[in-house]
C-alpha cells in the first residue's frame, strides 16, 4: 500500500474535491448574505463637517447650516440640511439643536427681542442660552445638544442628544 | 405639519396651538412654450413651502397643493376653498402662490404672493440662500395676521 492511491480512492478523492468547490459556490452567497447586516458599515454616529470655524466662536450663539449627504431613508436618497446654534463657553464648543420642544418650530437667537434668549416664533416659547426652557412658556423641555468635536480648527456635528447642560 | 398621518395625528392632539392653514397653488399650464415656466415656477412653490413648514411646524398645517389651469376662474376657486375650509377649525387660511392673478381677489391678507425666481440651475448652497431670504420676506406677513388676531 505505503504510498500508492489506488483508481478507486484517487476517483473518490477527486469527486469529494469537485463537489465540495461547487457545494460551497452555491452556499456561500447564502451566507453571506445572512450576516450581511452586521458586515455593513454603521451610517449614522457619523460627524459631519461644517463651514465654521473654532476660533471665531464667540460666547454669542451664531447660526450654522450643515448639510448630511445621501442620507438614507429606506431606498430614498436625500440631502438633508440642518442648523444649529454654536457658541462658546470657555473652551468648549456648544451647539444646540434649533427645534422647539414643543411642536418643532424653529427658534431663532434673540428673536422678537427676547435679549439673550432663544424665541419660538410659533407660540413665543422661550429658552435660555444654555437651552432650558423658560417656565411659564410653552416648552416642556431644554433644546436638545448636537454632539461637537473639533477637526483641524473647524465645528463637526454628530447626532443630538438630550441637553447635559440644564 | 404636513398634510400626511403621522403630522395629522399631531395636530389632531394639539389642535388649540395649529391654527393655521396654508394651501400652496400651483397654476399649471399645459402649453408648450409655458410649460418650463410653469414646472419651474411649481418647484419654487413647493420648495418653499417645505422651508416655512420647517420654521413654522408647531403653527401651520400646509393642505396639499391646490392646481389649477389657466381657465380656471381665480375668485371662483378661492371662493370655494374658503367655504369648504370654513368647517375645519383652523383661524388663519392662507394662500402661497407666485401667480399674480391672485393678488387681485385679495381682501383681507390671505395672499401670499411672490415672484417666482428659477432654481432648478443653481447650486445647493445658493438656493437655500435664496429660499431663506424669501423667507424672510413671507414671515411677516404671517406673524403679522396672528398678531392682529
Amino acid at each position: 500500500m505505503s504510498s500508492k492511491v489506488s483508481r478507486r480512492q484517487f476517483l473518490s478523492y477527486s469527486l469529494m474535491g469537485v463537489g465540495g468547490f461547487m457545494v460551497s459556490a452555491a452556499v456561500m452567497p447564502m451566507v453571506r448574505f445572512a450576516i450581511d447586516p452586521v458586515l455593513q458599515a454603521k451610517t449614522d454616529g457619523d460627524f459631519i463637517a461644517t463651514s465654521q470655524k473654532v476660533d471665531e466662536l464667540t460666547d454669542v450663539p451664531v447660526r450654522v447650516d450643515f448639510t448630511i449627504k445621501d442620507r438614507k431613508d429606506a431606498w430614498y436618497k436625500s440631502d438633508v440640511s440642518n442648523t444649529a446654534w454654536v457658541y462658546k463657553e470657555g473652551d468648549t464648543v456648544i451647539a444646540l439643536s434649533p427645534v422647539c420642544k414643543h411642536l418643532g418650530c424653529t427658534v431663532n437667537w434673540e428673536g422678537d427681542n427676547h435679549k439673550n434668549e432663544f424665541f419660538c416664533p410659533c407660540h413665543a416659547g422661550r429658552y435660555e442660552k444654555n437651552g432650558k426652557n423658560v417656565a411659564g412658556t410653552p416648552p416642556l423641555g431644554p433644546l436638545d445638544e448636537f454632539q461637537v468635536q473639533e477637526v483641524d480648527g473647524f465645528v463637526y456635528l454628530g447626532k443630538t442628544v438630550p441637553n447635559t447642560l440644564v | 405639519m404636513n398634510w400626511t398621518g403621522k403630522d395629522m395625528d399631531t395636530y389632531l392632539l394639539q389642535k388649540e396651538y395649529i391654527d393655521t392653514l396654508v394651501i400652496p397653488l400651483i397654476k399649471v399650464e399645459p402649453a408648450l412654450e409655458k410649460m418650463k415656466m410653469s414646472a419651474s415656477a411649481a418647484e419654487f412653490t413647493m420648495l418653499l413651502s417645505s422651508m416655512i413648514e420647517t420654521q413654522f411646524k408647531g403653527r401651520m398645517m400646509f393642505a396639499p397643493p391646490f392646481s389649477y389651469t389657466a381657465s380656471t376662474g381665480i375668485s371662483e376657486l378661492k371662493t370655494e376653498l374658503l367655504n369648504s375650509f370654513k368647517e375645519s377649525p383652523f383661524k388663519h387660511i392662507f394662500f402661497l402662490t407666485t401667480d399674480p392673478a391672485w393678488v387681485s381677489s385679495d381682501d383681507n391678507g390671505q395672499v401670499i404672493w411672490l415672484p417666482s425666481i428659477p432654481l432648478e440651475s443653481m447650486d445647493v448652497q445658493l438656493r437655500q440662500t435664496i429660499l431663506e431670504d424669501q423667507l424672510r420676506q413671507v414671515l411677516p406677513k404671517f406673524t403679522e395676521k396672528w398678531a392682529s388676531a
